[in-house]
């Protein structure tokens, strides 16, 4: 392997036909590379201090990464000893408006949290119904404009489930040991390019474009989370959040095609949940649909798009499933939601208790045990 | 596992300091080949299985050629070699792929044949190591080499973490004789395998995966009809990420088997400087390009027997080379455009065989070898013959009132990325990336180095696979 370099061109097989290829020759430059790499080694830490700092400045903090393999770790649980137990499964606002602490406090066991952002949950829920292993409870929470309107793009956890690699699970368990509990910045919506998206950019002519929607999550490594507290202590930062909102408050559906197309798939989402809580039930497994509280414009949306007599309620009476809307208890009313869809985590701990208390009043389980 | 994860970094680290030790060459060799077996079974445990019998097959393939004195006999063992390891290519790559055409002549004839649903997992990299493992019974056949001289040297060949998924793929003479005698990486050696790890990297977490992936997804597989710039935009997005992608694992494997004090070969030399397309597969996947040059297109005759016995190697070896990649017809479409393009060169060098390019001509005719490049790209990415027509019906303005697809912004990245590294090929041309370092001032060096790593800490990459792992 020489040391020194020449301008001429390296050999390489391409140069070779038809013969046996001897053993490739790389040149080393001649520079001084401890010296270099020592160097190189001090700015890329000067400058990622430099990008941490700035995140923390804007009020980020260290958190575990919501991702594909934290999810599966919590799913496997219910395959790994934990059949019997209690599974969120849900959009956002189950994730973020019920507290595992304080469900754990009440009940004594803590619930296994499956709930996804951004997504109808119906998918999730299939999977369970599937897995003949698990006999525990299950809550399913309902955002409206989610559950209904069967908007799913987390369909790929299933697969990631099944078919996640040794050293995808061993990559997530050094990041959750030696990067996420230390480092503001790890968060996807802290990546170069997400940033660099969020620029005043130019906008194309008829380009359909909209905002993304920003962090609002703070998550641990059993997926309790929360709503991360810049929500409530910057008004900008909240106000962004609504608008980010309100880009998909469309109007109802006002031709009879759009309208008969609403409908068939509001009826296929209704269909779909019926099966799998039909073979959740035929196992003995509970199952509680609950509406967590929304509030402002993003109410009224809900109210207009899915209005719950045509939605909600046909959903419990085909599913023949017990259902807990926020609306019909005073206890479950009056939380504070920064955004109107999300609780803060004061608020979400009280609503966890409230919610609960309900559960266990009117929902108790036959068999006696607690939910 | 792949090189762009935690778990590489830590599994990489633990490799180097073992390696490191003051042991005896034959156990520091045992250890490079378990820790390439549980580089491969960190993907998948039981593909290793695959990896043995591959292994095992070519080794006493390999002896019993040695062993054999009559042709016929000789014939036999390379047979058995190239049997069992296409035979299993031929299963898990090609299998669902020959079963749905089966069905689809069928379907043709009136016959309508339904095979129960069958889901065969691709063992990740089986095309590389299979050829691989090929080339070292080929080789002892066609009497270019001997087989090794001990079975642990010849497995740690197949086997070897760097190249075993994704090449450069490596033949049994550049590597056995590396391991005949105790390697390890010097200081500088050192330093400058991490310093090509992180020039690849780079390439893949920040060029590829962060600014050029989302522009080539958005156009190819969102089902929308791309107006001119869009699908111009997507295309050229796409040649610059299966590049990025590409080189910067070929690069990462170089450098990661320099600070293990072994040395790889290139695999690319800045392609998209190429001016005509023997010079583009001279520049692009030169060892694969090299592998189907010595072991299919020599053998089918080569240039030897006349214009149209060469017409029909030369196809036959792009279009297998095309299907190599995938099992789709639109890889072997694109197999089959460089293969005319490869035979109209020939045409045109012979018609103007005295013709010297003067340096504007030189480039013209690279930017109009790369456009045409371009084009069999867009058979390459497309999933369906689809999507391909109308990205090139975009791209040749037939999709009039297209709505825009691609922000400012994935326009902006895909015109700053791609045209930097065109012209990086063209700076680059006849030069190596080692002559070019060397005349570098160590500063501007540990500059460069740095900002190169903190952007792939800050792009924060998801472990993306590299494309060619799906090959």
């Amino acid at each position: 392997m020489p040391s020194s370099t020449s301008n001429s061109r390296r050999l390489t097989a391409a140069d070779r036909p038809g013969v046996a290829q001897p053993v490739p020759v790389r040149d080393l430059p001649d520079r001084p590379w401890w010296p270099i790499l020592l160097g190189a080694l001090l700015l890329a830490v000067a400058l990622t201090g430099v990008w941490e700092w700035h995140w923390r400045a804007l009020g980020a903090i260290p958190g575990t990464r919501d991702d594909n393999a934290l999810w599966a770790r919590q799913r496997r649980k219910v395959d790994e000893g934990r059949a019997d137990a209690t599974v969120l499964i849900g959009s956002s606002r189950t994730l973020f408006d019920i507290q595992l602490p304080v469900w754990e406090r009440l009940s004594g066991r803590r619930p296994i949290q499956l709930a996804l952002v951004g997504t109808s949950p119906l998918f999730a829920l299939e999977d369970l119904a599937a897995d003949v292993q698990f006999k525990g409870k299950v809550l399913v929470g309902v955002t409206p404009d989610l559950f209904f309107s069967g908007y799913e793009y987390l369909t790929g956890l299933i697969p990631y489930l099944r078919k996640e690699s040794p050293s995808q699970r061993v990559g997530k368990l050094i990041s959750m040991d030696f990067v996420e509990p230390w480092f503001a910045f790890y968060d996807q919506d802290f990546a170069l390019f997400t940033v660099l998206r969020r620029q005043p950019w130019p906008h194309r002519k008829d380009l359909e474009e909209s905002i993304s929607v920003r962090k609002l999550l703070i998550s641990e490594p059993d997926r309790n989370a929360h709503l991360w507290s810049k929500l409530e202590t910057d008004a900008d930062y909240r106000s962004l959040a609504r608008r980010i909102w309100t880009q998909n408050f469309d109007d109802p559906p006002s031709t009879a095609q759009e309208i008969a197309e609403n409908q068939r798939t509001l009826d296929t989402q209704i269909s779909r949940a019926s099966t799998a809580i039909a073979r959740l039930r035929a196992r003995g497994v509970p199952v509680l649909f609950v509406r967590d509280p929304s509030s402002g414009d993003y109410l009224a949306f809900e109210n207009r798009a899915f209005p719950r007599r045509t939605s909600w309620d046909v959903l419990l009476a085909k599913t023949h499933a017990p259902g807990v809307h926020f609306q019909d208890y005073s206890a479950l009313q009056g939380y504070d939601l920064p955004e109107w869809s999300h609780m803060t985590r004061a608020s979400a701990e009280r609503y966890t208790e409230a919610l609960y208390g309900i559960i266990e009043r009117d929902f108790a389980p036959p068999d006696g045990t607690r939910w | 596992m792949v090189f762009n994860t935690l778990t590489f970094v830590v599994f990489f680290a633990i490799v180097v300091a073992l390696h490191s030790l003051p042991l005896a060459w034959t156990t520091r060799k045992i250890n490079l080949l378990i820790a390439s077996y549980v580089f491969y079974a960190a993907w998948n445990p039981p593909f290793i299985l695959l990896l043995w019998i591959s292994t095992v097959v070519d080794w006493y393939a390999a002896q019993g050629l040695v062993r054999a004195e009559r042709p016929s006999s000789r014939r036999a063992w390379m047979l058995l070699s190239v049997v069992a390891n296409l035979g299993m290519l031929l299963y898990f790559k090609y299998g669902k792929f020959l079963l749905l055409n089966f069905i689809a002549v069928m379907a043709t004839f009136g016959v309508h044949y339904q095979p129960p649903d069958i889901d065969i997992v691709l063992p990740v990299g089986i095309s590389f190591y299979t050829f691989a493992t090929m080339s070292y019974t080929l080789d002892v056949y066609l009497r270019r080499a001997l087989p090794a001289r001990n079975f642990l040297d010849y497995a740690l060949f197949v086997t070897f973490f760097p190249h075993l998924v994704a090449g450069p793929i490596m033949r049994p003479t550049e590597l056995v004789p590396q391991f005949e005698r105790p390697r390890r990486a010097n200081a500088r050696q050192l330093c400058f395998g991490l310093a090509l790890m992180t020039l690849g990297l780079f390439n893949k977490v920040v060029l590829a995966d962060t600014f050029l992936s989302g522009a080539a997804e958005r156009v190819f597989d969102r089902g929308k009809v791309p107006g001119l710039l869009d699908a111009w935009a997507g295309t050229l997005a796409f040649s610059g990420q299966i590049f990025c992608d590409f080189a910067g694992y070929s690069t990462t494997a170089i450098g990661a088997a320099l600070c293990l004090g072994f040395s790889m070969p290139d695999n690319f030399r800045f392609p998209y400087a190429a001016v005509g397309f023997s010079d583009f597969w001279r520049r692009w996947h030169i060892t694969l390009s090299s592998w189907l040059r010595d072991y299919l297109y020599i053998p089918l005759g080569g240039n030897r027997h006349g214009p149209l016995r060469t017409a029909m190697a030369l196809m036959t070896t792009m279009l297998l080379g095309g299907l190599w990649h995938g099992a789709n017809w639109t890889f072997v479409v694109w197999g089959g455009l460089h293969g005319t393009y490869l035979l109209a060169e020939r045409g045109v060098r012979k018609r103007f065989s005295g013709y010297r390019p003067g340096p504007f001509a030189l480039l013209g005719l690279g930017l109009l070898t790369y456009t045409l490049v371009n084009l069999t790209w867009v058979f390459f990415r497309a999933k369906d013959f689809g999507t391909a027509w109308s990205v090139l019906r975009g791209m040749v303005g037939f999709n009039t009132g297209a709505k825009p697809i691609l922000p400012v912004i994935f326009l902006s990245s895909v015109a700053v990325i791609v045209t930097g590294v065109v012209t990086a090929h063209w700076c680059m041309r006849e030069r190596t990336l080692e002559s070019v370092l060397a005349r570098t001032p160590p500063l501007l060096l540990a500059i460069v180095w740095g900002l190169m790593a903190f952007a792939i800490v800050i792009s924060q990459g998801s472990g993306n696979a590299f494309i060619y792992f799906q090959f």
